[in-house]
């Protein structure tokens, strides 16, 4: 398989990590990453915990305006 | 050598921004094309964000890129989260951008092109984007706090609970008004009902993909639900072609408010991942998808703006809404010049994820612009149309006249020529029964938008597809809106409920979440109905009503921003803030006076109230008409109340505030800076946040 010009991966790669960034795709390898969960003696929350409390939380204050 | 050729491109920008701004200032006879809009407005914001955001970067707020911000020292991968510039922008901008940047723009088009564009680029480059751009700078520098608690700390307890009492009215207003917006697009339109109703179930079946089947997988969900929900666009007009399945979706305005209103409830009430998460991913696409399109169809098609520079108008007989083009121009258009709201969102999630001060900038200042802009594309797809197209679809039946004749006649009189069978044939064409009456902006910028994109992709052929396209996109985020609007607003209600009754204040108690829940709907849900039933159209009591409410937290957000920098030492420099908030304070306050007590009945709420009471008393209305007049004239006072304590309410912050900056300028009190400590930054000059894909 011929292999994509860094010059054209590169970009491309950094759209996909930024759209999956803004949409939240990537929220749960942020959080397992950060240095709170990983310096925590308490076990890391499960995917599905971790969605459910991010967005009980991020709906509880303005997030979306006129 | 590269310092002069710098210096040579800023001034041909600049000199290009001044032609083209004076071309669409001075044109006159020959029709004028949209592509000086585009130019003038990119030019203006290249010139505003490369001068005056570095001035205020640099001299007023004097941005420390040494500092560590809130994300470096309280780093939890949840609330704050290091983020790449480029991605918070995107992030601040899906927040900051909702309906009313298009919906504003749309209903000042009544005074022709120029005052709302002038004011979407001016208001923007010095207040707007000012006020986002300081307020998250204070924000940053005091942890991520929001308007409310900075008010609280920074000007006095009163300050802060006016804040939280302005930010519970605009939400009210606000909520009322948008789903007005939805009402008028969606009343007798069955393909537009069909096409709503479908994103529910879609949005269902997404909750429960991201819930149990791949939690927090959303780019995949979105993309899927994306798909579906243009599938719904398609299968609306199956909907509306199918005799038996089209009554069902063809709603009148009073049902479609009574649907939006359990809508509320249930999307408030309900677990947030089951509906209103789910609905905010389709909507973020969607509307990012929407905007680019807009732009790009605009630069290709580059329509003709028929609409004059100035209409008639302007002298305060405008049929979308009364009222002369000062202040009501500047009301009307808030979103996309300046907004209030948006200091809720500069001091809430943007700050807890910003990497370096210096990026406050391009975010705070930088995201304004873009708004800015999206609001100059509406004034262009609402100018590109007929002028009595537009003034067909936004003029309320009261003033136009109840027949498609009578309507033509009197909007021809005007100057505008209109045939009739002109709005049946576009009607067909779009897919539609009718498009008389249609007051609130959206199905005039809906028809605006499937007039640019039909010329790109499709032809008239597709007009009917493009249109309910720019329907559901609108309509989908407004919704968008109004659901986390409500609930939102219910935490609100249930925090100022719990300082009355404890238990009432813990946001997982049911009983709690379903009365705030209820109260939050009533309060919106009212100021929704009166404006359903309303004669004179709605939007003609409620837009206004809401752009004061908006601009006076705007006002409350400078007050707050003037008063830290004074406390800074910043005297030299006081204006950048005092000199929008004093604009908004007199803009407001002579709104809130005219709405009050203006002698025209369409203006003056007061004056519309005494005039049907007159009307009763001479005997004038049928007695089966009674009952309902006194409904009226009591919703009338009762907005003339509202605007009174919306006014006061900024009356006594200025006045708390003032008090603060009398005892710090005489010095009889030493300014106490409520600012976190300084740390140091240990990230590297090139840390970018992102740890994929910066390599």
């Amino acid at each position: 398989m011929p292999r994509i010009p860094k010059s054209i991966s590169r970009p491309l790669r950094r759209f996909w990590y930024g759209l999956r960034e803004w949409c939240g795709d990537a929220a749960y390898e942020r959080y397992l990453r950060s240095p709170r969960t990983q310096s925590s003696s308490r076990p890391a929350l499960s995917p599905e915990e971790f969605y459910v409390q991010q967005l009980n939380r991020r709906y509880s204050r303005p997030n979306r305006c006129c | 050598m590269k310092r002069a050729f710098g210096i040579a491109t800023w001034i041909v920008i600049a000199l290009l921004g001044a032609g083209a701004l004076g071309a669409i200032a001075l044109h006159r006879g020959e029709l004028l094309n949209a592509i000086w809009f585009v130019i003038a407005a990119v030019c203006c914001y290249l010139v505003a964000f490369r001068l005056y955001s570095a001035f205020v970067a640099a001299k007023v707020l004097a941005l420390d890129d040494t500092r560590a911000t809130p994300c470096e020292r309280h780093d939890d991968g949840r609330d704050f989260v290091p983020t790449n510039k480029w991605v918070l922008f995107g992030h601040h901008f899906a927040a900051i951008a909702g309906p009313g940047p298009l919906v504003g723009p749309t209903l000042a088009a009544q005074f022709g092109y120029l005052p709302g564009t002038l004011w979407l680029i001016a208001g923007a480059a010095f207040a707007g984007c000012v006020q986002d751009f300081v307020i998250l700078f204070c924000s940053i520098r005091r942890d991520g706090k929001s308007l409310g608690q900075m008010a609280r700390e920074e000007v006095s307890e009163r300050g802060g609970f006016i804040a939280q009492l302005a930010v519970l009215a605009i939400m009210t207003i606000l909520l009322a008004v948008i789903g007005l917006v939805v009402v008028n697009a969606l009343k007798s339109s069955p393909w537009a009902t069909f096409t709503l109703a479908m994103t529910i179930p879609i949005a269902i079946l997404l909750g429960l993909y991201l819930r149990f089947v791949r939690p927090g997988r959303v780019l995949e969900a979105s993309i899927m639900g994306v798909a579906l929900v243009l599938f719904a666009v398609v299968a609306g007009q199956w909907v509306a072609d199918s005799p038996s399945w089209s009554h069902v979706f063809t709603l009148s305005g009073v049902a479609l408010a009574f649907a939006i209103i359990i809508y509320g409830f249930a999307a408030s009430a309900l677990p947030v991942w089951l509906l209103l998460a789910p609905r905010d991913y389709l909507s973020a696409f969607i509307k990012a998808g929407a905007i680019f399109s807009l732009a790009a169809g605009i630069l290709l098609v580059r329509p003709q703006v028929l609409m004059p520079p100035l209409t008639h108008f302007v002298d305060g007989t405008g049929p979308v809404f009364a009222g002369k083009i000062f202040p009501f121009c500047f009301i009307t258009i808030a979103c996309g010049a300046i907004s209030g709201f948006h200091s809720l969102i500069s001091s809430g999630t943007t700050p807890k994820m910003i990497l370096r001060e210096g990026h406050a900038r391009l975010i705070g200042y930088g995201a304004m612009l873009l708004e800015s802009f999206v609001g100059v594309m509406a004034m262009v797809a609402a100018c590109a149309m007929t002028p009595g197209v537009y003034f067909a679809i936004n003029s309320p039946p009261s003033i136009v006249g109840a027949t498609a004749d009578a309507a033509a006649a009197t909007i021809s009189g005007w100057g505008y020529s209109l045939q009739p069978q002109t709005m049946t044939g576009l009607a067909h064409a779009v897919g539609e029964i009718t498009l008389w009456n249609r007051a609130g902006g959206a199905p005039s910028l809906a028809v605006g938008m499937a007039q640019i994109f039909s010329s790109t992709i499709g032809g008239p052929r597709l007009l009917s597809i493009w249109y309910h396209f720019a329907i559901m996109f609108e309509a989908l985020f407004i919704l968008t809106v109004l659901d986390a609007g409500t609930r939102v607003g219910r935490f609100i209600v249930q925090e100022l409920g719990g300082r009355v009754w404890k238990p009432f204040g813990r946001t997982g108690w049911m009983p709690g979440v379903l009365i705030s829940s209820a109260i939050i709907v009533a309060l919106w849900g009212y100021f929704l109905y009166q404006g359903v039933v309303d004669p004179l159209g709605g939007i003609n009591s409620l837009w206004p009503l809401f752009g004061i409410s908006n601009q006076l937290l705007a006002a409350v957000a400078l007050v707050v921003a003037t008063t830290i920098l004074m406390k800074m030492g910043r005297l030299r420099w006081i204006w950048v803030t005092l000199l929008p908030m004093a604009w908004l304070v007199v803009i407001t306050m002579t709104a809130s006076y005219q709405k009050i007590f203006h002698s025209n009945p369409r203006i003056g709420f007061l004056a519309y109230a005494n005039a049907l009471a007159a009307q009763i008393a001479a005997g004038k209305i049928p007695t089966e008409k009674i009952a309902e007049t006194q409904r009226l004239i009591f919703n009338q006072r009762l907005d003339a109340a509202v605007t009174a304590v919306l006014a006061s309410m900024i009356l006594v912050l200025i006045v708390e505030a003032l008090g603060q900056w009398y005892s710090i300028l005489s010095r009889r009190k030493q300014p106490v800076l409520h600012e976190s400590p300084y740390v140091a930054t240990k990230w590297a000059a090139d840390f970018t946040g992102a740890a994929h894909g910066d390599d």
